[in-house]
């Protein structure tokens, strides 16, 4: 019985409250809105004043360029650790040495290839 | 920059332009948000005056933390209702129990009910709002957003930051409380309660 009394109530409290809601709301008044940004107006920052404050994390993103800049970042870290890592991997440190040596360099073949010997007959 | 533009920039985005000195920002939030803030007063307190003057406070505290605005931590609709609801609970606290808003009175919205019809209105809706006053700011919050705006249970859930099963309890314990409060005065005010 407990349990009827109690649905009871609220139903007549929903009833309540919906008539209180079905009270119209008037617009708010013309001079109300002269007010409002008169208010405005008076504490209006100077232009170009003081900027509105962001968390730390998106100050340092929007110093690095925004997002679009820190995923390129990234990648390029990415890649150029893999690539330096990859080199290293494939051919070992000994490669640095197979480098061939100045004194065998064919200063002839160079400008052969470059095609300038055909221009100049 | 037109009025048109701004239409489609969000409350946080004008109010930062506000912050830099935009005026044209200012005439934006204020035909966007001081009709929100008006009816929500309004719908609290039940009078007009009383109404306009929370409204021009509510905007007045909205400039004032402009240049400290934390844009993303909370929505400007969201930090506004909540500053309204705190302003007229303030005001309804300081309304002696029995006092009807002279503002509620004078200017009937409705010409056609009866004197005696319309004093039965006030009084119900002078007496739900002093016994929401009471309910602990969350449930109050709850109850009226529900009942007064309408809002469904996600939309409440995310203008106060919890959950859906948490408004609904919310929103439950708040109307027992309120039901409890107001149970003696239910058959005076027109209702039946058993």
């Amino acid at each position: 019985m407990r349990h009827e009394s109690k649905n009871e109530s609220e139903d007549w409290l929903d009833q309540m409250l919906d008539d209180v809601a079905r009270i119209p709301v008037p617009d708010a008044p013309p001079e109300l809105m002269a007010r409002v940004l008169a208010d405005a107006e008076h504490l209006l920052p100077q232009p170009g004043g003081v900027p509105v404050q962001m968390p730390l994390w998106r100050q340092v993103v929007g110093g690095l360029g925004g997002w679009g800049a820190l995923g390129g970042l990234a990648v390029a870290g990415v890649t150029g650790l893999a690539i330096g890592l990859g080199a290293f991997d494939a051919a070992g440190i000994d490669a640095l040495w197979s480098i061939a040596p100045l004194d065998e360099y064919d200063s002839q073949a160079s400008l052969t290839a470059f095609g300038w010997d055909y221009e100049e007959g | 920059m037109p009025l048109d533009d701004q239409n489609t920039v969000d409350d946080a985005a004008l109010l930062a332009r506000y912050a830099r000195g935009d005026a044209a920002a200012a005439r934006a939030l204020t035909a966007r948000l001081v009709p929100r803030v008006h009816a929500q007063a309004f719908r609290m307190l039940g009078d007009s005056a009383e109404a306009e003057d929370v409204a021009q406070e509510a905007m007045m505290r909205l400039w004032r933390i402009a240049p400290e605005w934390r844009s993303g931590e909370a929505k400007v609709t969201t930090w506004l209702y909540r500053v309204v609801a705190n302003l007229c609970t303030d005001r309804l606290r300081k309304r002696p129990r029995g006092a009807v808003a002279i503002g509620s009175i004078a200017e009937p919205m409705d010409p056609a009910p009866s004197v005696e019809a319309k004093m039965q209105a006030d009084a119900r809706s002078h007496a739900l709002r002093q016994a929401l006053v009471a309910l602990p700011e969350r449930q109050r919050l709850a109850v009226m957003m529900r009942h007064f705006e309408g809002a469904t249970n996600p939309e409440i859930a995310v203008r106060l930051d919890i959950s859906t099963e948490a408004v609904e309890s919310l929103t439950a314990r708040g109307k027992r409380a309120l039901a409890t409060a107001m149970k003696g005065q239910a058959a005076a005010l027109g209702y039946e309660d058993e």
